[in-house]
């Protein structure tokens, strides 16, 4: 038997439960998983603040697990689940901090910052020629970043322009020798002469992230990053980080489902963007302060940008306000209705943000929403909506949540047992949410596209005009399975491979049904606050009404 | 009794420590000198030893990152060499035009310690400091670190502070204020020479306000003293926990420091400050953190068995809250904290 195999099943002369644990940074998860008719299933889970003690979590989880247990164990089961095996996982304790010395803000500094941000490091402190600083305020900043390492950035592959050493030599300056690594990411013209800079063996080259003026080629450097950062700031057991062992069980489910999965995990302090094929090939980035507690939410135009994404009636100054508490406090939850379309409008801005410009939920099969806000909304379609909105997945596109937090815990287990751990789960991981339509395209209040749902056993729907600028929702329940025609108006597109104007497409239906999308992509929001609140409500209603329609439905 | 925590001093890297590992130092001591960078000059090379810029290297006794003291060789060819006429640090060398540009320092600026108590260490860019004081940790603050003696600047923990309170009693006083402060305020404050200002809430646009003010100020080199702002309970109109309040009254006129960037008080010669501990018990005082009831005080009437949906429909454990305005209210557990008289106060 695989280790993963006698992780979950080592108790099973007495019990046959296993506890998966993810210490966050403001919340903690516990999920008990049983066997019950001889499968192994979640039987219980719970969350609490990271700063309540383990006692209490392991009360709730016993509290909830007693409903399901055999009563000769009730009064038992704190001792059981506290004794059962154990898959654990945790955020980061701190993130590495870096300091970034490069040319340009927008070329060499954008590149090296978002390979570095991508890779988990936070960029205390950033010094380019263009940042507006006279050069002693730029090198007394440099002197007194705390920082793990330094990146130096500049140049293009063919230069051997003075402004790049100008910039190591700020640095070298700054860094008043010691034995924090420096990294350098600029033209290979310049190395050797970077690397003189600094003491023997504590300098390293890596390929440039900007090699010229049209590419960026981040991945090397973020992959060196990645190592060091492991290295430095959390040498050993880097499973039991929870962005890798999330990452991990996000691409075991890709590889052993055959599909595309895109999976985003938004916490307090972490956010976390994994894409996965079915080959097993994985991508990722994780945003040490990507998170809901992000210093950018409180910076000036953050909180109206959120101001103007929700569609409740409150001002910057009330949205700045909400955002430092929800920094200050990150455990404590929004109790008000205002408070918690604040925090949904920072979800839906921090998605936007982690992919980027890159078009990472183009044409993927699977959409996976993790951490508390969006996996423990209070509805499966405010998780839908925050999903939706925040990612704008183009193309025909499942939706699903981690609900229990599992993933994470699974993603720990070592290589040879992560597949046989999340397969023993997988009916159990992921709660779907259903399908979504998204077109980019279309002039508002024009037709985008026309779809008929074919439902086994029931008379087909359709076709269905949808409007540029139109959410529908149409009932889908939990297990149906839906055939769709999709025709488009010239003009509009569904993604990549879809450039047909009819296609075809099987979806599932879930606890939200079948969306249809055709918002644009990214989302347009009218500029006049009253129109924009208007259709905020209509969106958020749409989905709402046709909820409870779909609860209607049979299964 | 007073409480004991380790405090770390942070130095500018190149700081010189002028205190040894076991000294006792007082809030006003010098605890090391730093030089800060001026605007960096060009110091030709190339020319003075007659060779072309791009032979630069050649001749160079230093490299980017070196530093260097005045009358110090930067560069030397046969008979001929460079000296450097300032003490500085080299920041970039030039094959185009043959010079090294170098950022002279300033002269020694002291680094108060602000702290009272005993070096315990010395590392590599800061001092640690035992500091026999009670220690409060606030959510935020801003500005530099100070020290002075504790006065309170308002009647009730819920008032505002406002700048007609702030008079020259105040000066070199760290002021207890309570739900907030305007930008106005925080800036006749630091007017008036009020070393800090320690309050319950501030708006995050107040506060963005008066640093923008601040950084104005500073550009033109019209600002003067430090001045450092604790936060202790959340953003927005948030009154500080009534038995904090008290416990800080009951302290005024102690020395105390305030580090308005990391967020911290000591207060000197003080009892332990109220306890703050997650997860209240029936009959405990407790505080709240988020709205509606943020900042407000009251007891813990009852937990509620299960999971109970607040306003904002997240299902989570609640108690029952007895306000100190009499009303009665469901919160969620994760939302309040027990706020506890310490055992020896």
């Amino acid at each position: 038997m695989s280790a993963a195999g006698r992780a979950i099943t080592s108790a099973r002369a007495t019990t046959e439960l296993s506890l998966l644990l993810d210490v966050g940074s403001a919340w903690t998860k516990g999920i008990v998983v049983g066997r019950s008719a001889g499968r192994w299933r979640i039987a219980a889970h719970a969350a609490q603040p990271s700063s309540w003690s383990e006692a209490d979590l392991i009360g709730t989880l016993a509290a909830r697990l007693a409903g399901a247990a055999d009563q000769r164990l009730t009064d038992r089961l704190v001792a059981i689940i506290s004794d059962a095996p154990r898959i654990a996982c945790h955020t980061p304790s701190r993130p590495g901090r870096i300091a970034l010395a490069a040319v340009s803000t927008d070329l060499s500094g954008r590149a090296a910052r978002r390979a570095a941000e991508s890779a988990g490091w936070v960029v205390a402190e950033a010094a380019t020629l263009d940042d507006g600083r006279p050069a002693a305020e730029r090198l007394a900043a440099l002197q007194s970043a705390e920082v793990d390492a330094w990146l130096l950035a500049g140049g293009f592959d063919d230069e051997t322009g003075e402004a790049a050493l100008e910039m190591a030599g700020l640095a070298a300056a700054a860094r008043g020798g010691g034995r924090t690594p420096v990294v350098w990411a600029g033209s290979p013209l310049l190395t050797e002469q970077v690397l003189s800079l600094f003491e023997a063996g504590l300098a390293r080259a890596v390929p440039n992230p900007r090699p010229s003026a049209e590419h960026e080629n981040p991945l090397p450097l973020r992959r060196h990053l990645e190592a060091l950062l492991e290295r430095l700031v959390e040498p050993g057991g880097r499973r039991q980080l929870a962005p890798v062992g999330f990452s991990r069980a996000v691409t075991q489910l890709a590889r052993g489902g055959g599909r595309r999965i895109s999976a985003i995990d938004l916490g307090a302090r972490y956010a976390t963007w994994v894409l996965a094929d079915a080959s097993g090939r994985s991508e990722s980035r994780v945003l040490a302060s990507g998170g809901l507690t992000s210093p950018r939410l409180t910076e000036p135009g953050s909180p109206a940008l959120i101001a103007h994404s929700i569609d409740v009636p409150v001002d910057e100054l009330a949205v700045a306000d909400a955002l430092q508490n929800l920094r200050a406090r990150p455990g404590a939850l929004p109790q008000t209705e205002e408070e918690l379309a604040i925090v949904h409008g920072a979800a839906r801005v921090l998605l936007e943000r982690l992919v980027g410009d890159e078009s990472a939920f183009d044409s993927i099969d699977l959409l996976i929403g993790a951490g508390r806000t969006i996996a423990a909304a209070p509805t499966p379609a405010q998780a839908m909506g925050i999903l939706l909105d925040g990612a704008r997945p183009l193309g025909v596109t499942q939706l699903a949540i981690d609900p229990s937090g599992a993933l994470g815990p699974l993603g720990a287990l070592e290589d040879r047992e992560i597949a046989e751990g999340v397969e023993m789960l997988r009916d159990d991981l992921l709660t779907p949410l259903g399908a979504a339509v998204v077109c980019r395209g279309g002039r508002s209040g024009h037709p985008a596209f026309w779809v008929t749902v074919h439902r086994a056993g029931w008379s087909s729907i359709g076709p269905i005009e949808v409007r540029a600028g139109q959410l529908q929702l149409v009932p889908l329940g939990h297990g149906q399975v839906a055939e769709l025609e999709i025709e488009l108006e010239p003009g509009i597109g569904i993604g990549g491979a879809r450039r047909a104007r009819r296609s075809r497409a099987s979806v599932l239906g879930g606890s939200v049904g079948l969306v249809l999308d055709a918002r644009d992509v990214p989302l347009l929001l009218p500029r006049r606050t009253d129109d924009r609140r208007t259709i905020l409500a209509a969106w958020r209603d749409a989905l709402q009404h046709e909820q409870q329609v779909a609860a209607g439905e049979p299964r | 009794m007073n409480g004991v925590a380790i405090h770390r001093i942070r130095l500018q890297r190149g700081s010189t420590v002028t205190v040894r590992i076991g000294a006792q130092i007082r809030p006003d001591e010098v605890i090391a000198l730093r030089r800060q960078p001026l605007p960096p000059i060009r110091v030709p090379v190339a020319r003075p030893l007659r060779r072309a810029p791009g032979e630069i290297d050649e001749v160079l006794l230093v490299r980017p990152g070196s530093r260097v003291v005045a009358g110090e060789r930067l560069a030397a060819s046969g008979n001929h060499e460079v000296i450097a006429s300032v003490s500085g640090v080299v920041l970039a060398t030039s094959r185009l035009d043959g010079t090294i540009l170098l950022a002279p320092f300033s002269a020694h600026e002291p680094v108060i310690s602000h702290v009272r108590g005993k070096v315990r260490a010395i590392e590599e860019s800061a001092v640690a400091v035992e500091v026999p004081a009670a220690r409060l940790r606030g959510i935020g603050g801003t500005g530099d670190a100070v020290h002075g003696e504790l006065a309170i600047g308002v009647q009730n923990p819920e008032d505002e502070l406002r700048a007609a309170a702030i008079d020259v009693g105040a000066t070199g006083r760290i002021l207890v204020g309570g739900s907030r402060a305007s930008a106005e305020t925080l800036t006749r404050a630091r007017a008036m020479g009020v070393a800090g200002i320690v309050l319950g809430g501030v708006l995050d646009k107040e506060l963005r306000d008066f640093e923008a003010i601040q950084r104005r100020r500073s550009a033109s080199g019209g600002m003067t003293g430090s001045f450092g702002l604790l936060l202790l309970e959340g953003f927005g109109k948030v009154g500080i926990d009534p038995l904090l309040f008290g416990w800080l009254r009951g302290h005024v006129g102690r020395m105390a420091s305030l580090f308005g960037a990391d967020g911290l008080l000591y207060v000197y010669d003080a009892g332990s400050a109220p306890i703050r501990r997650p997860l209240p018990r029936v009959g405990e005082r407790i505080v709240a953190h988020r709205r509606p009831y943020q900042g407000r005080g009251g007891v813990v009437v009852a937990l509620l068995d299960g999971l109970h949906a607040a306003a904002s429909g997240i299902p989570s454990r609640m108690a029952l809250v007895r306000f100190e305005d009499g009303r009665l209210a469901p919160v969620p557990l994760a939302n309040i904290e027990a706020t506890l008289a310490a055992p020896d106060h």
